[in-house]
């Protein structure tokens, strides 16, 4: 028994609950792939390879741009962390493109077929809220800025240890921490 | 005849024994060797592995830079994806018992469930907002959970480039149960949501890869949760949680490097607190809530519902409520539904008497009954509640001769599509609420609505409301 489990790499406990799950989802897939075997599996390693090697690939890239060209291009930054002003509301304006492209894009759906609706409104009201977000996003970095160029009297909050009011570093900059 | 054969075929026994253990083993010997060799040619090709810090890209662990990875972001984020996902796998669940699969092989979508179907009841037919509710908290919060998911996949996406990619049979098995969990969630997620915007792009039906796709996904999360508890307890034990949420992005710090593959070998200033990242997350889940929910509200909310489906107003008037399948595209025409349509209600079993065949003016000059209903879709939209007027369900039923039918067999004037024809159950068919609906909102259902009649039943899904009904079959 100890030779198995050295040779397996975890207690058989490990391997009882796994091969319990894979009896459990063979059955299910079974089933799943019954009728378009080929594309069911292309289908799963899509989700697969769709999100993990493009999506957030994609995203990543998009976050570390933004931060390198802000920097580089503005050599007078604001005195307060600014990324997340941006991340924020293009993070949320992605996840809605995201979920709803097929009606933003105006995609072969069946939708006006069914409901007899308009497919049009949805590319506009998503451009609305993304640009409600970028907006307010925009209003609470003015409040900040301002908070941090009229600080409240000296005195009555300790100093921040690091970007914060005051203290004009860059966000990436190699802190204590790093 | 068999134990002669073999007492013909054993002369001495005991030197066989020998001769057998003898061989047994040898073979021990030759396996054990032959294993030993195997995991020593395993170890060697291991040993000519490139290191970790000499791989490139992703796979070397100094390239991940985030200081906030680590159990305790990966922890929470999963123990708030467990709950929303248990509550999305029982709504699904029900959804499915809603459909009554078990009363009819009409009724079931996926015939082929086997075990899978275990738990099946047949579905009340109160209270009226029971699938309204069921199927607004499944279609809703599958949406919010969307956030939560990427969040939760991109805490753990050093994992995916782990090297060695495979050190062990337990790391193998268990990669493989990660590729069906990964796989498995963004399956259904990506179904669910395409399905609600209806471009069926998907290889075959809505209801067979959204129900197995659920089974190999939850198969692969119960295996994952069990096999992770214990590394979540460790990490929110103490205090942990609530501490880690009073820090601001100042004062947030790496974790100490665990061995969990998780924790960046160097990393960068923290650009965001992890609460900040649990805060991203979740007001992507709360904006997904304020921009869909309307639609399965339904009054003056619906409007909110900016990016949901059926989040547009369809009109006043009496028939301004939503539609998901028109007249047309039903191919219902003008001539079978003019004065030449007749209702054909009639019951199975022997001594039936003629099926009665009624105009629409017989069925108005019936016992008429209102009842306050909406439409709740699977796809999560709700009407509303409008106010249905028409013959009782249980009226008709004593009409064809059957007092307490065991099943009631509605059929559309519809060619073809998957609910041209419902089975109900006697709940379904004795509720007093349950109606051949000939008027809404006090005029005639229009032909998009279903006219000349359809079938509006309490707390049952909205494909269950056949439009342009024409026959009625009781069961006995």
């Amino acid at each position: 028994m100890r030779r198995l489990t050295r040779w397996y790499g975890a207690n058989p406990l490990h391997l009882l609950a796994l091969l319990g799950s894979f009896a459990v989802a063979g059955y299910a897939a079974a089933q799943l792939v019954s009728s378009h075997p080929v594309a069911v599996a292309v289908w799963f390693l899509g989700a697969v390879v769709g999100h993990d090697l493009l999506l957030m690939p994609l995203y990543s890239l998009a976050d570390r741009s933004a931060l390198a060209a802000v920097r580089h291009r503005a050599p007078r930054l604001p005195a307060v962390p600014w990324i997340n002003y941006l991340r924020v509301p293009a993070g949320l304006s992605g996840l809605l493109l995201l979920i709803w492209f097929p009606l933003i894009l105006r995609l072969g759906t069946n939708y006006h077929a069914s409901t007899t609706l308009s497919p049009d409104p949805f590319l506009w009201h998503w451009l609305a809220v993304t640009g409600a977000l970028f907006l307010l996003s925009a209003a609470m970095l003015a409040l900040r800025l301002r908070r941090a160029s009229h600080p409240a009297e000296p005195g009555t909050r300790p100093p921040a240890s690091g970007p914060g009011p005051g203290t004009a570093r860059e966000p990436h900059d190699p802190g204590p921490l790093s | 005849m068999i134990s002669a054969w073999r007492s013909r075929r054993r002369p001495a026994p005991r030197s066989l024994a020998r001769r057998a253990a003898q061989r047994l083993d040898r073979l021990r010997l030759g396996l054990v060797s032959s294993a030993r060799a195997a995991g020593r040619h395993a170890r060697r090709q291991l040993d000519r592995l490139p290191r970790p810090d000499e791989l490139p890209g992703p796979f070397r662990p100094s390239s991940w830079h985030s200081p906030i990875r680590g159990p305790w972001l990966t922890s929470v984020l999963g123990l708030v994806l467990l709950a929303g996902v248990l509550v999305l796998f029982a709504t699904g669940l029900l959804s499915y018992a809603a459909y009554n699969p078990d009363l009819s092989r009409l009724n079931d979508q996926t015939p082929g469930k086997g075990w899978l179907g275990f738990y099946l009841f047949s579905w009340p037919d109160h209270p009226a907002w029971l699938y309204r509710l069921n199927q607004g908290v499944h279609v809703t919060l599958g949406l919010m959970l969307v956030p939560i998911l990427l969040a939760k996949l991109w805490s753990v996406l050093p994992k995916l480039f782990e090297w060695p990619p495979v050190r062990n049979p337990a790391h193998a098995l268990e990669r493989l149960s990660l590729f069906l969990l990964v796989g498995g969630a963004v399956f259904e997620f990506a179904t669910g949501i395409i399905n609600i915007q209806q471009w069926y792009v998907f290889p075959g039906s809505f209801y067979t890869l959204h129900f197995y796709g659920a089974w190999v996904f939850i198969a692969a999360l119960v295996a994952h949760t069990g096999l992770k508890t214990p590394t979540v307890i460790r990490t929110l034990r103490g205090g942990g949680l609530l501490r880690e949420l009073r820090t601001d992005t100042v004062h947030t710090k790496p974790e100490p490097p665990d061995g969990s593959g998780l924790v960046s070998p160097a990393p960068a200033a923290p650009t965001i607190s992890r609460r900040g990242a649990l805060a991203f997350a979740g007001g992507g889940s709360l904006l997904l809530l304020l921009l869909s929910a309307g639609q399965s509200i339904g009054g003056p909310l619906r409007r909110t519902a900016v990016l949901a489906p059926h989040g547009q107003d369809t009109g006043s008037g009496p028939d301004g409520f939503q539609i998901n399948i028109t007249a047309a595209q039903a191919g219902i025409k003008a001539a079978e539904t003019g004065v030449n349509w007749r209702l054909t209600v009639t019951r199975t079993g022997p001594a039936s008497s003629p099926p009665a065949s009624l105009t629409r003016a017989e069925l108005l000059a019936m016992p008429q009954h209102t009842a306050r209903l909406s439409i709740n879709c699977v796809e999560g939209w709700s009407t509303g509640g409008q106010a249905w007027t028409g013959v009782r369900l249980r009226d008709l039923a004593r009409l064809a001769g059957a007092d307490r039918p065991a099943s009631l067999l509605v059929e559309s004037l519809e060619r073809g599509g998957s609910f041209r024809r419902a089975v109900l159950s006697p709940a379904q068919v004795m509720n007093p609420g349950s109606l051949l609906a000939l008027r809404v909102n006090g005029a005639d259902l229009s032909a998009d609505h279903g006219y000349p009649a359809r079938v509006i039943v309490p707390a049952a899904p909205g494909v269950h409301n056949t439009k342009w009904v024409t026959r009625l079959t009781f069961g006995n």
